[in-house]
This record gives C-alpha cells, structure tokens and sequence, in this order.
C-alpha cells in the first residue's frame, strides 16, 4: 500500500501520460500569442489583396465566421465542444496538433 | 509591385500530407525559410491553408537568397564598452588613454561605448 513498491498505474502499466485537465496560465497566454498570428496573417493578406481589388474567397469566409482573438470569449480560447465530456466541455489542449489547428467556434448553445 | 514575405515559423511534422503539399508548393521546406510570392489570390489562398504555420508581411520588392541572408548576419567589428588598462599602458598612463578615447567618442563616451 505504501513505500516504494506500492502499486501505482506507472509502475504496474509501464507507459502512462497524463494530460492535465486544464491549462496552465502560461499555456493559455502563449495560445492567445498564436491566435493573435493567425489574426495577424489573415489582416496582412487581406489588406493586400484589399489594396489591389481582389477578393478571396476563404479569405472572406474565414473574416465572416472566425471571431479574432479580442472577440473571443475565454471559453472558446482554452475549451471546446465535446459531447462525451461532463458539461460538453474539454480543454482545448486535448485536441491533437492543437499549437497548429484553428479550433475557434463551437455548437451555439454549448 | 508587392510580394508576401513569407516565412515558414512551425513546423509541418506530423500534420496531413495536403498541408505539407502546400507548403512544399510555396516553396518552403524547413523552419525559418523565407520565400516570396506576389501579392495575388492565388498565393493568399495557399498562405491561407498553412496560416497557423507562417507569418507574413507585404513587402515592396522579392528579395533575393543572398539578401535575405544578409539580414541575418551582424553587424561587423565590435564595442568596447569600457575601456581597459593595458600591459603596454606603463608610460601613458591608463587613465591619460582612456580620457583620450573619450575625447574622440565624445557624446558616445559619456553614455560608455567607444566604438573602435
């Protein structure tokens, strides 16, 4: 039961990775740094494009749906949808990939 | 005429084959590359599928490789920030060099660099 050969799920499993449930301060402030570039890359295109008259079409769509970062609610920020989890919700840090994929809008109501 | 400077700031690894085409098809292969593309829809489409992975300016003019390159490198020559007594200073006096050197810098000299 105790001292060192009490057994524990890493020691009887081998390999056990815990992804904690929420983040921490840091991890979410370096998320807004890399929604801000996403934000950052969207306005530089399309101003140039704005400057020579052409339009985009994922371009406009990704402006008419994606809130940037300042409209966003910190719920949408760290958490996102899911439908397994207690109150449809998870860190967003559970996504696969989630420092380089866009997961901004969730179900409405949810 | 403007272009995209765009350069290549997370890496592709791991991530679906299309993402990593596109990138190859902008030309970019390893972290910290630069490339430039007009200003067009055609490669603000690309820029747009790989936008978590590049930052991007508009620029006027594509430079070239050994430009870009040229950015990189410091400035040359050095900053001696304070001046140091020296093994031949014996006659001089080090304190005799060191008021010399801050009457050529002049305004440097009061902030503590001498630039050599």
């Amino acid at each position: 039961m105790f001292g060192p050969f009490r057994i524990t799920n890493p020691l009887s499993g081998g390999l056990l990775w815990k992804i904690p449930w929420r983040m921490s301060a840091p991890q979410k402030y370096r998320q807004r740094q890399r929604l801000r570039a996403v934000d950052k890359v969207v306005e530089t295109l399309s101003t140039a494009l704005a400057k020579k008259g052409e339009t985009l079409k994922s371009l406009e769509l990704w402006k008419n749906d994606m809130p940037t970062e300042a409209e966003m609610l910190a719920k949408d920020k760290y958490t996102m949808f899911d439908r397994k989890a207690k109150r449809y919700r998870k860190g967003i840090h559970k996504l696969p990939k989630w420092t380089r994929v866009s997961q901004r809008v969730n179900p409405p109501g949810f | 005429m403007s272009f995209f400077r765009i350069t290549l700031h997370r890496s592709a690894i791991g991530l679906p084959k299309r993402t990593r085409g596109v990138l190859a098809a902008l030309g970019l292969h390893k972290r910290a590359q630069v490339v430039f593309h007009p200003v067009e829809a055609q490669f603000a489409g690309m820029i747009m599928k790989v936008k978590e992975l590049v930052q991007v300016e508009e620029v006027d003019r594509a430079l070239t490789k050994r430009e870009v390159h040229a950015q990189r490198q410091p400035e040359k020559g050095f900053f001696v920030e304070r001046a140091v007594p020296r093994m031949g200073d014996v006659g001089v006096g080090v304190l005799g060099r060191v008021a010399a050197l801050q009457g050529q810098g002049q305004g440097q000299a009061q902030e503590g660099e001498v630039r050599l």
